[in-house]
């Protein structure tokens, strides 16, 4: 069964429709990519799914049961996690409070405690952020910061983890880095929806993709479906393919 | 019917000119983002300047057209763009509280000058007129004088020209494009200081309108009654969620209608007699259930900024450090102080106890209360009704622990159901619903010096706020130690209390719980993708903030000991101290502390000074009491509220920065006190005069710092401000790139001379 399934998600904005019947599907302990170009709706339906926005129609399910119209914070407790494609860190704080403080509101609404000193200073070591713990976040460059945000979602040990662009500015060295993190990740059993705009990082770790054009989806498949399909060739791959 | 027909008629008239207020707010908040805190009091003062050049008792005698042109049209318009010249364009890159705090500032600053220049003597009246006095004619069998008309009329006017404006032409337009993203409005050539300038011209020349078309409302005009008739006006803006001017134009129109409904109906009868005041604070009422109507805010992610503000979190040990100073410099203090000079430091310890209750809420968690005097008066009234009751025959001299616990859970209580209503929405929204509670609660509690006979049902009971208009608070009497008559035990108890709240604060911060609060001020959206209840942290740290405030209110009310109804603790009193709390550095306890001692010294000390220079010169009284002592009074606080701009962090970040630059030479730092604490003994054995240690301490102060960077440069050149050190990603920027930075960047790379060539 489907860890998240979103079923003919519709959500308009004035006369605008920005996702259109969409379906999405994401499995436990894999990476499900969701591409698409500029405006093509994918943070919108991050935002439909973490309950940031309320679609018009359509539903959305974790583990078969139906969220409705949860809050974002109830749709967390269920382990639902996410980033964001523009950064939301908490600028007051060190790079160690960020992620410790995600830690310590877990403690508040999971019965399971964790020791959240310790799993800290895991989940900074395992992101190879260690060295930045005790610099505030607003001074570490976007990469790094991008990561500061991965790691506090990991510490409400999510069952699926929604990465909005968690590569943009990250060199290539450090964007292969995150792949390979990326990867152990899911093989821990968390499931990823990735949304990224570094085509070669989503074909390399994604095990399914959707494709998202103009709020619809126009391809749905691995990777290597992806790469011959010619709707998608035209509507967002393009040249990089023909290449 | 007929009754009902002729209320109906007032309040569209009144409605009408509401409509006005909230439009120019409106224009303001769409094209600047910053909610105009002032308009009431540019009303205010339009309105007065109004009746200086018309008036034939006390003004000018202008005609009535040509004075509401100059007004309407020249004045408040100038009044507006000098506002947002001097003070709003420096705002840029400052955090929310700072945008609300500064026209918090700009108000009081516009009311302490209407109140110096025309309202020194409170006897002397001002009179308003309506256009064409008493005149008027029939409309649908009832009669509505002209003013009336002319309000609604021109009210339709406005409606269409601001139409016409906003959708129609590239100036309307271009001040919408202000608001969405001005650097893009800049990168296609749009000027957004320009637009923010017009709509700030033409919010305070609306402004105005309504001041000259609401003043003949008032028998005579007062500067607070006018500043708030303006306020009236607010819950229709707000209806119109600060962006749409219909909504606000049908809001308005339903204000009008309620008002004076509830007029009709209160004053039809004797049943509803003892609620007939509750008119005046009906508009602030309607706010509340405008907020509760108003849908939730969509929780969305904001662009990560990087703000001026900047607060550093003490360490445990520091906090026992600076708390332990604190007592002790308190104590030394008051040993030298001759007994008003210890009046006036329980004072502001008093009301930094107020204040320390808007660290936690403002300076942790980004919210916003406009009514720390009103949980003063609450707690106040309470702890008197449990220790002296009603009777107003007090039982016990002694101030007990089970008012004070009583009195701080009924303002935690209050405070979290006055919230509720707004915690849902934006941080403007809580500080404006905090606005209307202090105005309710002033006109319908603190201001009911009559005991209220209530008949709920059948239950009959009366209620005594605030027996024959004064009280006369008890003091603690606890352990043996007279509070009641020595006025430095007191004060030595306030100073323990406020390092016991102060350390509890900061631990508080500390905690996961303060880290909390902390991140869910940066981004609630986040926060609540991590699975924290907003609305519930919000809550709590409103509630707790709530009790504070009551808890330091009641000792500043002990501390004061009479107090009266008339003024004591009115919502501008609360303004007041929120900007002074930011402008002393909100995000720190000694920001409490310096906000609160500030204030007694400006209110008391300073005019108290200027009035003794006036008394040994009388050639400069001009100068010395009119001049620079009511300048202190009247417009002093808010001035240094309107510079907030040019240092948001507030004066405690400044003293911070000074003192963490001579961490390391602790030798200096040593002598320094050493020689203080030299002085201090010299003058508390009388050898030498307060005077001189006071001189030249403060002397010292000024003058050591600098000494011990000269002497122990080596040790403190590190931390410096500007230490010299270059950062190499500036060269080019901050100064031409030369020959030398090429020689030196092609050694570290490791680039020969020949191969960069």
């Amino acid at each position: 069964m489907a860890l998240l399934e979103c079923q003919d998600v519709t959500i308009a904005f004035g006369g605008v429709r920005a996702l259109s019947g969409v379906d999405i599907v994401a499995h436990e302990a894999a990476i499900t990519g969701l591409i698409g170009p500029n405006g093509a709706g994918k943070t919108t339906m991050f935002n439909c799914i973490t309950g940031m926005l309320d679609p018009n129609s359509g539903s959305i399910r974790l583990d078969g049961k139906e969220l409705g119209k949860q809050a974002p914070y109830k749709r967390a407790r269920l382990g639902i996690a996410r980033t964001f494609q523009r950064l939301e860190l908490f600028t007051s704080l060190s790079v160690r409070d960020n992620i410790r403080v995600a830690g310590e509101i877990r403690n508040r609404w999971h019965k399971g405690r964790i020791n959240v000193s310790q799993e800290t200073e895991r989940i900074l070591t395992t992101l190879r952020i260690d060295h930045l713990g005790d610099r505030l976040v607003s001074e570490i460059p976007t990469g790094m910061a991008r990561r500061v945000e991965m790691g506090r979602a990991l510490m409400t040990h999510p069952r699926i983890l929604l990465l909005d662009e968690p590569a943009s500015g990250q060199d290539e060295s450090e964007t292969v880095e995150f792949g390979e993190l990326l990867i152990e990740l899911a093989a821990e059993g968390t499931g990823i929806l990735l949304v990224e705009h570094d085509v070669a990082l989503v074909m390399r770790v994604c095990s399914h993709i959707q494709v998202l054009d103009f709020g619809r989806i126009i391809a749905s498949g691995s990777p290597e479906e992806i790469r011959s399909n010619e709707q998608v060739i035209a509507a967002y791959l393009g040249e990089e393919q023909s290449e | 019917m007929s009754d009902f027909l002729a209320y109906t008629v007032l309040g569209v008239c009144l409605g009408s000119i509401y409509a006005i207020a909230a439009a120019g707010l409106i224009v303001t908040y769409t094209t600047s983002g910053i909610f105009n805190f002032a308009h009431g009091a540019v009303g205010m003062l339009s309105a007065i300047f109004y009746w200086q050049l018309h008036s034939e008792q006390g003004g000018w005698g202008m005609n009535s057209l040509l004075a509401a042109i100059i007004t309407v049209g020249v004045f408040a318009p100038l009044v507006g763009a000098f506002l947002e010249i001097v003070v709003i364009r420096g705002l840029e890159g400052t955090s929310e509280i700072t945008k609300l705090v500064t026209p918090v500032a700009m108000l009081l600053a516009l009311n302490g000058i209407a109140t110096w220049v025309w309202f020194r003597d409170i006897n002397t009246p001002h009179v308003p007129e309506a256009f064409f006095g008493l005149d008027g004619a029939k409309v649908f069998g009832q009669f509505v004088s002209y003013h009336q008309m002319i309000g609604v009329g021109l009210s339709i006017l406005v409606a269409g020209f601001l139409y016409v404006l906003l959708r129609k032409t590239r100036l309307g337009v271009t001040m919408r494009a202000t608001v969405d993203d001005r650097s893009l409005l800049m990168l296609n050539g749009g000027s957004p200081t320009k637009m923010s300038l017009a709509a700030w011209a033409i919010g305070s020349s609306l402004a105005g309108l309504a001041g000259v078309l609401l003043s003949p409302q008032l028998g005579n005009l007062t500067v607070f009654a006018l500043t708030l008739l303006v306020f009236d006006a607010y819950p229709s803006a707000l209806a119109g969620r600060l962006r749409s001017v219909p909504l606000a134009y049908a809001g308005a129109i339903g204000i009008g209608l309620v008002v004076n409904y509830w007029q009709w109906i209160s004053e039809a009868g004797t049943k509803w007699v003892a609620f007939k005041t509750l008119s005046s604070a009906l508009p602030a009422l309607l706010l509340f259930v405008v907020l509760l109507l108003l849908p939730q805010d969509r929780l969305r992610g904001t662009v990560i900024t990087r703000t001026r503000e900047h607060f550093r979190v003490p360490t445990m040990p520091q906090s026992f450090l600076w708390g332990g100073v604190m007592i002790v410099t308190v104590l030394m203090l008051q040993a030298l102080m001759v007994n008003s000079a210890v009046i006036t430091l329980s004072n502001g310890i008093a009301l930094g106890l107020i204040s320390i209750s808007l660290v936690l809420l403002t300076g942790y968690a980004g919210e916003i209360n406009l009514a720390a005097y009103t949980f003063a008066g609450i707690a106040t009234i309470v702890a008197w009704q449990f220790d002296v009751g009603p009777s107003g025959n007090a039982t016990q001299t002694s101030l007990s622990v089970g008012a004070i616990v009583l009195a701080v859970l009924v303002c935690a209580g209050v405070g979290a159901l006055i919230a509720l209503p707004a915690l849902r929405l934006r941080g403007l929204y809580l500080g404006l619903a905090t606005f209307a509670f202090a105005v309710v609660i002033d006109v319908m509690v603190i201001r009911q010096a009559a005991p209220i006979d209530v008949n709920l049902f059948g239950w009959k009971f009366q209620l005594n706020f605030f027996t024959n208009g004064s009280l006369t608070v008890p003091r603690p009497n606890w352990f043996g130690i007279d509070f009641v008559k020595s006025q430095r035990n007191f004060l030595m108890l306030m100073t323990v209390l406020f390092v016991i709240i102060g350390i509890g604060l900061i631990a508080l911060r500390r905690s996961a719980f303060g880290r909390m609060i902390v991140a869910m001020r940066d981004s609630p959206a986040a926060c609540a993708t991590l699975g924290l209840n907003i609305v519930q942290l919000k809550l709590a740290v409103f509630t707790l903030s709530s009790a504070i405030a009551g808890l330091g209110g009641l000792m500043w009310a002990a501390q004061q000991r009479n107090l009266t109804n008339q003024g004591t603790f009115q919502v501008f009193a609360s303004l007041t101290l929120f900007m002074i709390a930011v402008v002393g550095g909100i995000g720190y306890v000694s920001g409490a502390l310096l906000a609160g001692i500030f204030l007694s010294v400006l209110s008391v000390v300073m005019p108290d000074i200027f009035k003794k220079l006036a008394t040994d010169y009388p050639s400069l009284q001009w100068l010395f009491e009119t001049g620079l002592g009511n300048f202190t009074k009247f417009v002093g606080p808010a001035l240094v509220g309107i510079g907030l701009g040019k240092n948001p962090s507030g004066i405690a970040n400044q003293i911070m920065e000074g003192f963490a630059v001579l961490k390391k030479a602790t030798v200096g730092v040593s002598i320094w006190i050493g020689i203080t604490v030299v002085l201090w003994f010299l003058a508390w054995r009388d050898i030498i005069g307060n005077w001189t240690f006071a001189i030249v301490t403060i002397v010292l102060a000024n003058i050591a710092p600098r000494i011990i960077i000269s002497i122990w440069h080596d040790k403190v050149k590190d931390d410096l401000p500007d230490s010299g050190v270059e950062h190499d990603d500036l060269v080019g920027l901050s100064r031409p790139f030369n020959d030398s930075d090429r020689d030196r960047y092609n050694a570290i790379l490791g680039i020969t001379q020949q191969g960069a060539r």
